[in-house]
């Protein structure tokens, strides 16, 4: 396969499950911005969901005044962020049109009315009483996309790209969505773990999908340690940070050649990453840090997606700073 | 006036069973139709980009359902016209290329090579596989009267539009498929197979086994990007970019792809000569290939159609055509050109600069129906604007008088009403010289207009070729 058409459908499948995860946090920031907080205390859940996003450099603001209406406007429609949901979606689009012939009608059909259908949306003024509305349509929109790729690609290098794009960006993700909840501040230090904490947890898990599974797999109610262990170690949630490498590893073993030494190097720093978080417990996260282990991971897949770039003769890459 | 449907108030029979069909369903239910038609062309993603509307406006070509209709007996000229003028132009271009005979004997003057930007003496002694230059050539063709067509002008370079001709007549026979029943129209299938054949035929002579075909786009900016990806698709091979395209030392051409370089024998590039290679023309171009002529001239890749083809179908070696069709094939042109005044001779000028309201107007270099004067239909401004121009500058106009095109009906809310068509058949040669049963018909969507341009605001129909004997009675 051509490199470009690999560089392509990796980066049509990242930008679509950026997008997907750009409408979660700010959907995360909605509920946050909701709880209820003691008088006096500054707002941060859009500072952090600011930070969360990789946008932070791009705003056009000091992030630490960032408002709801500010952090709306810069993660939904503005173009000079490439991780805003518009411009992910042109991204997408733009990445699918160069390889029109490597993907299936039903995808392209998808990812184009997507696009169009969002800057209809778009041209409305977005406000509380519609962001909800139009982030569940977003979130719909790249459920369809991921869909129609399942159900009509044949399961080739062209799917295995697209994959492990996906993959790469949904670790990403996942890692960025936990550390949004570092960055909100508790009102005092002795409010950790008290209710507000215990709020705060519950709108990460909601953004990531896994609030109702939450008690059905661990029978009691939301604490950190939980919430960590399903959206990291928890190889059956479908976006734990262990299913994400996972899937990543599946798929470069697929793609590499064996004659080609820089991609076995590739797959044996995924190989050794994947290990180490099948060796991990709570314990070890949190004995190191939440915060500092997220950024050891997210600096580390941004090393793996690098090298996958040039391993596969990619273009250089574009990826958010790492918070 | 020759109308296409109708002689008087009579309807001709090719026109039947389209007749049949309009008045069965109604104008208004077939423009509805007609949208729906257009969704599907837009969701497919069967646009066009304007130059001048800036990068990302995909449009539409505007698609009207009434088909035109070739019998076989008019097909035949069109056909024999067609693949005539294709000989004669790739005989020509190799002749130019190499020992220019027909200058020689004085057949074409030796000035037409000075100042033209299309001859690239850096081709001079090269012979392509088959002696080839020119595999796809668009045929524009006008008709006037009963069996009685023009050539109106030549495309040796890389003629676009065969995506709309096959994706129109999908998109009829998918909508009506009772049209097609009995096997009346000729299919227009086995493009793509025909094509690639051809690529295939013309692999240079250092390739072993079976060559490696692409297709190089300038990329999803250029106006006609869909066609580039419906044709590489159509044929199933790799759409490229110049950027996944490398030269290396061994004078070979390779694709970048994720298990390596892998050679590629036989290029169809959609890119203007100017780009296609930045070491030898222009250097900043970041489209093309370095390299690639030096690959060529060492036989390691064939380009489709080669550098240098725009010899060929410069509007000043128009007139000419007539001349190369006696001259190289010993025959009498199956269709003739349009009396064509060249500005740059005294005589012509004169005239022309006389009757500039009654004539039209083109530029030299130019295409796409830009810069053109269409006397008859131009207010007396713009005709006094034009005769400045072509006084200040004659030997970069030609003027050709304003033709009675046939007409076509298209679907309006009103009914059907009559405007005027072009047709452009589309030649391909490998191993042998052929086209498919039809072609681009392109339709003024505005009446009396005489411009058919898709850049001007024209529209296209299905076109058909009906088999021998098929009458439609």
């Amino acid at each position: 396969m051509l490199s470009s058409t690999a560089e392509n459908l990796f980066w049509m499948s990242r930008y679509v499950e950026r997008m997907d995860f750009i409408a979660r946090l700010l959907d995360a920031g909605r509920r946050l911005d909701a709880l209820p907080r003691r008088e006096g205390t500054v707002e941060s859940e859009w500072t952090s969901v600011l930070i969360a996003s990789g946008s932070a450099t791009t705003f056009p603001d000091d992030p630490q005044n960032a408002t709801a209406a500010s952090v709306c406007h810069h993660l939904i429609r503005d173009t000079n962020n490439p991780s805003s949901i518009m411009s992910c979606i042109a991204a997408a689009r733009f990445n699918t049109k160069a390889v029109r012939s490597s993907v299936t009608s039903e995808v392209w059909e998808a990812i184009n009315q997507t696009r169009s259908e969002l800057q209809r949306l778009i041209e409305q003024d977005l406000d509380v009483h519609n962001l909800s509305a139009f982030l569940d349509k977003v979130r719909g929109r790249s459920i369809m996309i991921g869909g129609a790729a399942t159900e009509t690609m044949i399961r080739d290098d062209r799917h295995g790209y697209m994959q492990l794009g996906k993959w790469l960006e949904r670790a990403d993700s996942t890692a960025r969505l936990l550390d949004v909840k570092y960055n909100v501040l508790l009102p005092k230090a002795s409010d950790v773990g008290g209710g507000l904490d215990y709020l705060q947890w519950l709108q990460i898990l909601r953004a990531a999908n896994s609030a109702g599974a939450f008690r059905h797999i661990y029978g009691r109610s939301i604490d950190s340690e939980g919430v960590v262990d399903m959206l990291v170690l928890n190889s059956d949630s479908p976006r734990s940070l262990r299913t994400s490498l996972s899937h990543v590893y599946g798929e470069l073993q697929a793609l590499v050649t064996q004659n080609s030494p820089p991609q076995q190097d590739l797959l044996h720093r995924v190989r050794s990453n994947y290990t180490q978080l099948m060796n991990l417990s709570v314990e070890d996260i949190f004995a190191q840090g939440l915060h500092e282990w997220l950024t050891a991971f997210i600096v580390e897949l941004n090393k793996t997606s690098l090298q996958t770039a040039t391993v596969f003769g990619f273009g250089p890459a574009t990826i958010p700073s790492s918070s | 006036m020759y109308n296409e449907m109708f002689r008087g108030d009579d309807l001709r029979k090719e026109y039947s069973v389209i007749k049949e069909w309009m008045d069965k369903h109604g104008p208004e239910a077939l423009l509805e139709r007609q949208a729906e038609a257009e969704e599907l062309f837009r969701r497919i993603g069967i646009t066009f980009a304007v130059y001048s509307e800036g990068a990302d406006t995909d449009r539409l070509i505007p698609f009207d359902m009434v088909p035109r209709v070739f019998n076989a007996d008019e097909w035949n000229i069109v056909e024999r016209g067609s693949i005539q003028r294709a000989k004669a132009l790739n005989a020509f271009i190799a002749d130019i290329y190499g020992s220019r005979a027909i200058i020689e004997q004085g057949v074409v003057p030796a000035s037409i090579l000075e100042n033209n930007p299309a001859y690239l003496p850096a081709m001079n002694g090269f012979r392509p596989p088959n002696d080839i230059w020119a595999h796809i050539i668009g045929v524009d063709i006008v008709r006037t009267d009963e069996n009685e067509f023009y050539v109106l002008e030549d495309n040796s370079r890389t003629p676009s539009g065969i995506s709309y001709v096959l994706q129109n007549r999908e998109v009829m026979t998918r909508m009506f498929p009772n049209l097609f029943e009995g096997g009346r129209v000729r299919p227009v299938d086995g493009y793509g197979d025909h094509l690639a054949t051809a690529m295939q035929d013309c692999a240079p002579a250092n390739c072993i086994g079976a060559p490696t075909l692409a297709l190089l786009t300038p990329g999803q900016f250029n106006s006609a990007y869909y066609e580039h990806y419906f044709l590489a698709d159509l044929m199933g091979i790799e759409l490229v970019e110049g950027s996944d395209l490398f030269v290396d030392s061994d004078d070979k051409v390779y694709m970048r792809t994720t298990k390596g370089p892998q050679q590629v024998d036989v290029i169809y590039r959609r890119l203007d000569d100017d780009y296609i290679d930045p070491e030898m023309f222009e250097p900043t171009s970041l489209l093309g290939v370095p390299g690639l002529m030096r690959a060529m001239m060492a036989g390691n890749i064939t380009v489709v159609n080669a550098p240098g083809t725009g010899i060929a179908d410069d509007k000043a070696i128009y007139t000419y055509v007539p001349d190369m069709i006696r001259f190289y094939l010993n025959e009498e042109p199956v269709i003739p050109n349009v009396p064509t005044y060249c500005c740059e001779r005294p005589d012509d000028l004169a005239y022309v600069l006389e009757n500039l309201a009654d004539l039209v107007v083109k530029e030299v270099h130019g295409s796409g129906g830009y810069g053109m004067l269409v006397g008859p239909t131009s207010t007396p401004e713009e005709v006094a604007a034009f005769y400045k121009k072509v006084e200040a500058n004659p030997e970069n106009y030609i003027a050709q008088p304003t033709l009675s095109l046939s007409t076509s009906p298209i679907l309006t809310p009103d009914g059907m009403s009559p405007r005027h068509v072009d047709l452009r058949p589309y030649v391909i040669s490998g191993a042998t010289t052929s086209l498919i049963p039809s072609g681009l018909s392109r339709v003024a969507l505005t009446e009396g207009s005489l411009i058919v341009n898709s850049s001007q605001g024209g529209g296209v129909k299905d076109t058909w070729v009906l088999n021998e004997g098929a009458s439609h009675a």
